[in-house]
């Protein structure tokens, strides 16, 4: 060993013997971590993360000075939390780095294990000599149940396995963990989000209003895409719901139960419930489209590391009041308040596009939409009075005004990201559950034997030690047991079976 | 005209054939499923008595009692499939009743190796008829076509296998609190407590920490199948959802119960604690978080809707 070998040695033998290495090298210290962050998890499930404070004090909620101090609107990004992320991150590289070196050196106590009391004993009752012996149960291990020598034999010790290592696929997967946390860090630092509008036929620039943590903290700036992006064509789809005629309360309930009356499904007032809305999409670089898709939710489009979400729709009204030129804009969802109208009126979704019928067929949905008055009488109460459908075209009276829908126009929205960590968690996520599903599930066996004379015959002392929720250490017994009783004979271990 | 009007109440009558029939089916299921929930509650009753006589009788009989439940309720389900023409996990109707069914599955597949062991009955059956009553006298029974952000290849396996880690940890918790019960008196020495006795209580009681730890790489599978759609759905995968936080809150603990089992002061009292409270945690998942959700008016993608 040279000098610098020798002087690696001693200082990592130092910095293994400080306390902070010792802290950290220890189960103890992954469970009073994992406690800690799950008192942040419940903190992050009773107040509302991402929230405006404005927000959250407008909409009752209490203890504000304690929610200010401790920024618990935005816990997940508090230093506190990340430090103590942090510190799961460094136990955890400790203790995978520990459990390495002693994987390393295993052997010695294996063969130390076994020179202890055996759990089993089988005589022999065959008339060979001692050699002939242990190579015929040798063979019996090898041969026919399978099991592969660790190490060679130690002092008339046998040392088998079978099945993947438990101790490895452990290391495996607290590694592939590792690597998952580097890619929330990648995920932290760099990605970037954002929205954008986008109305048929036009082609849009990309320019993030938000830049990611890394860029943030060097001052650098959004930068425009370098490609557009065209919203050929909005489709939306819906299912024919009928609307189903159940009790609400629980009494009128049990008596249907038994038999009072039956459900019903009615066509009247039938909701048109949302089976699909879809962007036909245009990536346009250079003037020329180089990519076309049609994207829904649950099927993105990936472009140059961006990947674009069909988030929602909006939809424009132009309202008119009796044959007054001038139009009223709104969007669906929101209200309107017209001059000569008490109240205020709230147009829901158009429907318009495709309705899939409850028969199998189709239908080209006439737009319409379900108009709500809403007022507000002395004592602020709101009341609100259905209205009725108002389709494009046709017109309803309010306060002896005729109030119809001139036209409209769908603007599809969506949500675009990029976020380099998402491969490096693609990929530790499946080495996680692999390894993980094969130690826990998969089955695993050591057996550790020798071959003794007592009483003018010779025992089997063996030793077995299994993992994983499919060993079943009984039926290897049973198996061994079968096998040593049809040994007539030494097993030839060059042979085939 | 008269062609036009003909074809108009043609396709009317197809329509309310089509209607009648789903409500006709939906009838049979709504009875069936109070059924279920009644047979439930028997072998609950059968355990209770079970647990205040100690007689094996009604243990027994509580035990093949569920065995009928189950195997209606998993007709049930099938019948549900086929009104819905797709997997029945969609509403909170529907998981509620998944859940019931999974658990007590899980429990009778586990329970078949038990000699006389029924204790653990009492949780499982509490629950199943506490779901399924849950579900009868407050969900909406419509069925409903699968919503957008639903229609996912994501979408089977995600619920499947979180669901089938719950039941899972439904029945660890049911052996943990069976085993802290009689622990006292089987250590003081009474000969036979409830089916276990010195010789067997350590190895049921290992059939706890087993169930954990075959539901925990599920739990993790569901949380990284929900991860790995919600990256495809919504462009994030993680955000700090309630009902996502509360599923790393149930994975964090029973890690924290799986590793607990290696450390020597924590093994005995403390790991059981954590696997109660991690089944506690589960439940805050399932159906907890609406409710908390709803109660602090905070959103979250994954309220199940009335």
């Amino acid at each position: 060993m040279t000098i610098i070998q020798k002087i690696k040695n001693i200082n990592e033998q130092k910095i293994r013997e400080t306390w902070f290495y010792r802290r950290f090298a220890s189960l103890k210290t992954s469970c009073i971590l994992f406690l800690i962050l799950v008192g942040f998890y419940i903190m992050g499930t009773i107040f509302p993360q991402g929230a405006q404070l404005d927000d959250y004090i407008r909409s009752g909620g209490k203890f504000t000075s304690l929610v200010i101090f401790f920024d618990l609107l935005n816990i997940f990004n508090t230093p506190v939390f990340l430090i103590i992320a942090l510190l799961l991150f460094i136990n955890l590289t400790i203790c995978t780095f520990e459990r390495f070196l002693t994987l390393r050196s295993q052997r010695k106590a294996i063969v130390e294990d076994g020179l202890l009391t055996p759990a089993y004993t089988f005589p022999l009752d065959i008339n060979q000599q001692k050699e002939s012996t242990e190579e015929s149960v040798r063979g019996i291990f090898k041969k026919e149940l399978r099991f592969k020598e660790k190490t060679s034999p130690t002092h008339g010790i046998y040392i088998m396995e079978k099945g993947w290592s438990y101790r490895w696929l452990t290391w495996i997967y607290h590694l592939a963990i590792l690597f998952c946390f580097f890619g929330f860090l990648l995920t932290y630092l760099f990605a970037f989000e954002d929205e954008l509008t986008l109305y048929p036929g036009e082609a849009t620039a990309i320019k993030p209003a938000t830049i990611n943590r890394w860029n943030k903290s060097w001052g650098n700036s959004a930068q425009e895409l370098d490609f557009r992006l065209e919203l050929a064509e909005f489709i939306t789809e819906y299912n024919q719901l009928p609307k189903l005629d159940y009790p609400a309360d629980k009494l009128s309930r049990l008596a249907f139960a038994l038999g009072w009356k039956d459900p019903k499904y009615t066509l009247k007032n039938e909701s048109y419930f949302p089976k699909d809305w879809k962007s036909r999409l245009k990536v346009i670089k250079g003037g020329l489209a180089v990519l076309e898709k049609t994207i829904e939710v649950n099927d993105p489009l990936y472009y140059h590391g961006i990947t674009f979400y069909q988030a929602a729709y909006n939809q424009n009204l132009k309202i008119q009041v009796d044959d007054n030129p001038i139009l009223f804009e709104t969007e669906s969802g929101k209200e309107l308040i017209i001059p000569g109208v008490e109240g205020m009126l709230k147009f829901g979704t158009v429907r318009t596009g495709t309705l899939f019928k409850k028969d199998g067929s189709t239908e080209k949905i006439k737009p319409f939409t379900e108009v709500v008055l809403i007022k507000k009488d002395d004592n602020r109460k709101i009341e609100t009075e259905n209205l009725g459908k108002l389709e494009q075209g046709g017109g309803i009276y309010i306060d002896n005004k005729r109030i119809s829908m001139r036209e409209f126009k769908e603007a599809s929205i969506l949500s675009y990201r990029n976020d380099p960590g998402v491969p490096i968690l693609w990929w530790s996520g499946i080495v996680v559950l692999l390894a993980m599903s094969l130690r826990i599930f998969g089955a695993w066996y050591r057996i550790i034997y020798r071959i003794e004379e007592k009483d003018g015959m010779p025992h089997l002392l063996m030793k077995v030690k299994t993992r994983g929720l499919m060993a079943d250490e009984e039926r290897l017994i049973k198996r061994l047991q079968h096998s040593l009783m049809n040994m007539t004979e030494p097993i030839d271990l060059n042979t085939p079976v | 005209m008269v062609g036009l009007s003909n074809e108009v109440n043609s396709t009317m009558s197809n329509l309310e054939t089509l209607l009648s029939r789903d409500a006709y089916l939906l009838a049979i299921e709504i009875r069936l499923f109070w059924f279920v929930a009644i047979v439930y509650g028997v072998c609950l009753v059968l355990y209770l008595i079970h647990l205040t006589t100690k007689k094996t009788g009604p243990g027994r009989l509580g035990t093949n009692t569920l065995w009928l439940g189950v195997i209606t309720h998993a007709g049930l389900i099938l019948l549900r499939t086929f009104e819905g023409q797709r997997a029945p996990f969609q509403t909170l109707y529907e998981s509620l009743s998944w859940f019931a069914w999974s658990a007590s599955v899980t429990y009778l597949f586990v329970e078949r190796k038990w000699k006389d062991i029924y204790m653990p009955g009492i949780l499982v059956t509490s629950l199943s008829m506490g779901a399924c009553l849950y579900a009868l006298l407050t969900r909406s029974p419509a069925v409903e076509p699968l919503s957008p952000p639903l229609q996912s290849y994501w979408f089977e396996w995600h619920v499947v296998l979180a669901f089938l880690s719950y039941a899972v940890f439904v029945v660890s918790c049911s052996i943990e609190i069976a085993y802290l019960a009689v622990k006292p008196s089987v250590k003081k020495g009474y000969k036979l407590e409830y089916g276990l006795n010195m010789h067997n209580l350590e190895t049921f009681h290992r059939q706890s920490f087993r169930l954990a730890l075959f539901g925990f790489p599920l739990l993790t599978f569901g949380i990284f199948s929900g991860a790995a759609w919600a990256n495809e759905a919504w462009g994030r995968y993680w955000g700090w959802d309630p009902k996502e936080t509360w599923s790393l809150i149930t994975w964090t603990v029973f890690a924290i119960y799986l590793h607990s089992i290696s450390i020597p002061k924590w093994k005995g009292l403390p790991a059981s604690l954590f696997n109660i409270l991690g089944f506690i945690c589960m439940l805050m998942t399932f159906i907890g978080v609406n409710w908390l959700a709803r109660l602090l008016g905070i959103p979250s993608l994954h309220l199940y809707a009335m």
